[in-house]
């Protein structure tokens, strides 16, 4: 152990210059070809691992890679069309470049490049801590030993290679291509096969943001609504569901187990089906208008989701019925947690429920919950579900840019602007902007919750 | 708050509570209803309908009586009987709210056709009555004013769940019913799920998505428990980098990279598939990590060392020592690693096009409820609702422990 955090600690002072500088041959060497020093240190199987990674990099980058980074930057040149065959008298469709496969094969190289870059420098330290050990006359590990140290000192290889290989290739290089989207013109006028589509820099942020075009005056209502649902949802089910598990928990409550279950029964229903019944139930035909017609409340059914005004309201109220039950569940656990002795003198001082509340519940709820009203802000700005089962967005409105509604949240408005209308760049565009948004309102959680501090005070 | 008693009774709430319940008294000699300029008293409507009507009135000065009578002789036991028949008044006024149209249209006493808005100022006074003198006749015998609330948040609560229930068990198909309640009973609409070349491959739908859930849950959990318990108990270089970096990606909204994660599964020959909708669920699932690894920091770091002493590798610490304290954890892990997949309707809808028989029961049932099919599927689609809810209904509330737990780590993150 003490020698192992000692090696770590001079490993971590190191430097790729730095090893380069006090290396012999074999280390200098083995920048341009890798895994020489593991193999003069008898690292044989190691060595020549790495080795023909290098090689496999190598041949990669001829055959490919350096073609679709130089493709990358045109985004192809040659647009289909008809030429004219002279051998066969005819007009022939010649193809075209495909400029879409050309970013993504440009993204796929710059991520085989970074991680060719990780592995370079791995075996540049793997080198020098084997020429380390022979120096000091310590064991120079064999494959075998490698294999084993992956179950202990190397945990942390074994564990995490595969989890982030997967978020690499299903997260990271996804998004990387679709933020570099963000600044071409890739819109439904310029589909590939088709058609080409170019580099733009910031002309589709400048789009978006112009109150004065169409996108603008479709985003920034939008961005509005989304403002307003993400509050309004927030914290209606933040203090209804704070006022019912208050409810259930007070004194005079009997069968407390019951109550809860037939409210937690509400949110366990997957929330597509509860969506999409509610949603059937609230159609023109449904059974709320038809019951609300023969009550005699209305003559005429009321137009819940196809209002704009009304499916607004519709979709706030709606998100309460899973909403509270939830905020109710995680409530009920830090309510029991507040000591019941400041309740007891406050009865004794002659405070009522509500002033209670005012002063001993909600500030210690509110201390305790704001990382999680804060996350739940941030999931509601990015709720598709509600919006998208029931209402779709709608109504739809001429106002707003192909096909958004006035119900769009910025994330449905997206989701109809790639599969809808295939304007990806704009969809990407919003993509960046959500992430803006998201961001600076996540920073005011991590400061308050510190996560680097508070993990070691736990331990 | 002088509360003063006498033998176990609030003394001012019930005072009020009789007052209340002679005004309700009153409200029924005044205008109950009027249509067309004819107007009907409560006492009137009663006497000429019977019914509902009736045993309105009956309670209302049943209640009102005993009111009365408590005061005289004071008792827990009539007081409890007078809050408890406060409650059934309550109901039945409140009943009459939604039944009066139709009992009025069918009736003659009023001509025309009734609306809500037609009530006089009797109704309104006595259904406000109704409610306020429940609310003090409880708070007199002590027993708390919040059941009120609480029967009226569960029937809100309960009506959709009810809804698609009674539907799935409808005799009658179609989406527009004028009713509630089915005329006939059926089972049919279950059968026809599952009934072999039948309309629906919906046994096919279900096994897949359980197929796709379940794979995908003890996959995810995996990879969750072992990043976590990496970036808990390892510190390497680059750990705190990572970490940053997961939060920062997971800002990016979801959607916006799914039609480049459909591309490359195109361009790996896989879309269309639902080995293609796993690797999708537990590709990313380490960004997840972050409530696990809350928990597994809350582990004393004792207990490794101790293990460590004993000559376990890490890899023994973390099967030995770390998943069974972890237990709590990795059933809430499970439970929304299963849960997820089972619900979700975006990716797959956007993988799998066409291909019925590769559809998950989310999109299945959205299919269903189309514009174009709702009408002829809607009690299908009900009785798929109905056998998709309830095993994770079921998994749910017993396990909802777990899921408290889980989400007040979160919380205190």
């Amino acid at each position: 152990m003490g020698v192992l955090t000692l090696n770590k600690r001079l490993s971590a002072r190191r430097t790729p210059i730095s090893i380069f500088a006090d290396g012999d041959i074999f280390t200098k060497l083995s920048y341009l070809v890798w895994g020489l020093s593991n193999m003069a240190r008898g690292q044989i199987v190691k060595g020549a691992m790495y080795l023909a990674m290098e090689i496999a990099y190598i041949y990669y980058m001829i055959t490919r890679g350096f073609s679709s980074l130089a493709n990358m930057i045109t985004l192809g040149t040659h647009e289909q069309g008809m030429t004219f065959d002279a051998s066969q008298g005819i007009y022939v469709v010649q193809q075209g470049d495909n400029s879409m496969l050309m970013l993504l094969y440009g993204v796929v190289t710059i991520v085989i490049t970074s991680m060719a870059v990780v592995v370079w420098m791995t075996s540049v330290y793997s080198g020098e801590d084997a020429r380390q050990r022979k120096l000091d006359g310590r064991k120079v590990y064999g494959i075998l030993d490698d294999v084993t140290s992956l179950f202990d000192a190397h945990i942390v290889r074994l564990f995490l290679s595969l989890p982030l290989l997967g978020i690499l290739v299903f997260t990271v290089t996804p998004l990387i291509y679709m933020i570099l989207m963000a600044f071409t013109n890739y819109d439904a006028d310029h589909q590939p096969p088709g058609h080409l589509f170019s580099w733009v820099g910031l002309e589709n942020f400048r789009a978006i943001m112009d109150a004065s075009g169409k996108l603008g005056a479709t985003f920034l209502p939008i961005l509005g609504w989304t403002l307003v649902w993400a509050v309004a949802a927030c914290f209606s089910c933040y203090f209804g569901g704070m006022f019912l598990a208050i409810l259930i928990n007070s004194k005079g409550i009997q069968l407390k187990k019951l109550w809860r279950t037939v409210f937690v029964l509400a949110m366990a229903v997957p929330s597509f089906i509860s969506l999409l019944v509610i949603s059937t139930m609230l159609g023109k035909n449904g059974i709320i208008n038809v019951l609300l017609q023969n009550w005699g409340f209305v003559t005429e059914p009321l137009p819940f989701l196809t209002n704009a005004t009304w499916a607004r309201g519709t979709i706030i109220v709606v998100n309460l019925w899973a909403g509270i039950p939830a905020t109710m569940l995680m409530v009920s656990g830090i309510l029991m947690n507040i000591p019941p002795e400041l309740y007891e003198s406050a009865s004794i001082d002659g405070a009522n429920p509500v002033q209670q509340f005012v002063k001993i519940t909600f500030p210690y709820m509110l201390q305790v919950t704001t990382p999680y009203l804060i996350t739940n802000f941030i999931g509601n700005i990015n709720n598709f579900g509600v919006i998208y089962f029931l209402t779709g967005g709608g109504p739809s409105t001429l106002d707003y840019y192909k096909g958004a509604g006035k119900t769009d949240l910025l994330v449905t408005w997206l989701y109809k602007l790639t599969n809808d209308s295939n304007d990806y760049n704009l969809a990407a565009t919003l993509g960046i902007l959500i992430f803006i948004i998201s961001a600076v309102f996540s920073m005011f959680t991590y400061a308050q919750a510190r996560i680097s501090e508070n993990e070691e005070a736990l331990q | 708050m002088n509360n003063k008693e006498i033998i176990g009774l609030r003394r001012r709430p019930q005072l009020i509570a009789v007052g209340i319940c002679i005004v309700s008294l009153v409200s029924l000699f005044l205008p109950l209803a009027s249509v067309g300029g004819k107007t009907v008293s409560g006492i009137a409507a009663a006497s000429s309908l019977g019914g509902l009507h009736l045993i309105a009135a009956i309670l209302v000065v049943l209640t009102s009586t005993m009111g009365l009578f408590l005061l005289a002789k004071p008792s827990v036991k009539g007081a409890r009987l007078w809050a408890a028949c406060g409650a059934v008044e309550t109901v039945s006024v409140a009943i009459l709210l939604f039944a009066s149209k139709k009992i009025f249209d069918s009736s003659d006493l009023l001509p025309g056709s009734f609306l809500v808005k037609d009530f006089g100022i009797g109704y309104w006074l006595l259904l406000i009555t109704a409610f306020v003198g429940l609310y003090y006749a409880m708070a007199a015998t002590k027993l708390s004013v919040g059941y009120i609330v609480l029967a009226l948040m569960t029937v809100i609560w309960l009506f959709p769940i009810l809804w698609i229930v009674l539907t799935s068990f409808r005799g009658e198909s179609g989406y527009y019913v004028g009713y509630f309640i089915p005329r006939t009973f059926t089972l049919d609409n279950y059968k026809n799920l599952f009934t072999e070349g039948g309309p629906l491959p919906f046994a096919r739908w279900w096994l897949n998505t359980f197929f796709v859930a379940s794979i995908s849950c003890v996959l995810n959990t995996l990879i969750v428990l072992i990043t976590s318990f990496v970036l808990s108990r390892q510190r390497f270089q680059g750990r705190t980098l990572l970490m940053k970096a997961m939060m920062v990606i997971g800002m990016f909204p979801g959607f916006m990279s799914m039609i480049a994660v459909y591309n490359i599964l195109k361009g790996m020959g896989m879309s269309q598939s639902l080995g293609a909708l796993i690797l999708v669920n537990v590709a990313s699932s380490a960004m997840g990590y972050y409530i696990c690894k809350g928990f597994m920091d809350t582990v004393p770091k004792a207990m490794d060392e101790a293990a460590r002493i004993d000559g376990a590798t890490n890899f023994t610490i973390f099967y030995k020592v770390m998943l069974p304290m972890a237990k709590p954890i990795v059933i809430y892990q499970l439970m929304g690693a299963f849960m997820g997949p089972w619900g979700d309707y975006i990716f797959p809808s956007l993988l799998l096009g066409d291909k019925q028989s590769s559809y998950t029961v989310a999109i299945g049932l959205k299919w269903l409820t189309d514009q174009q099919r709702i009408e002829t599927y809607y009690t299908q689609f009900a009785a798929g609702a109905v056998l998709v809810s309830v095993p994770i209904v079921i998994l749910f509330v017993m396990l909802q422990r777990y899921y408290v737990e889980g989400m007040s780590g979160a919380v205190k993150g």
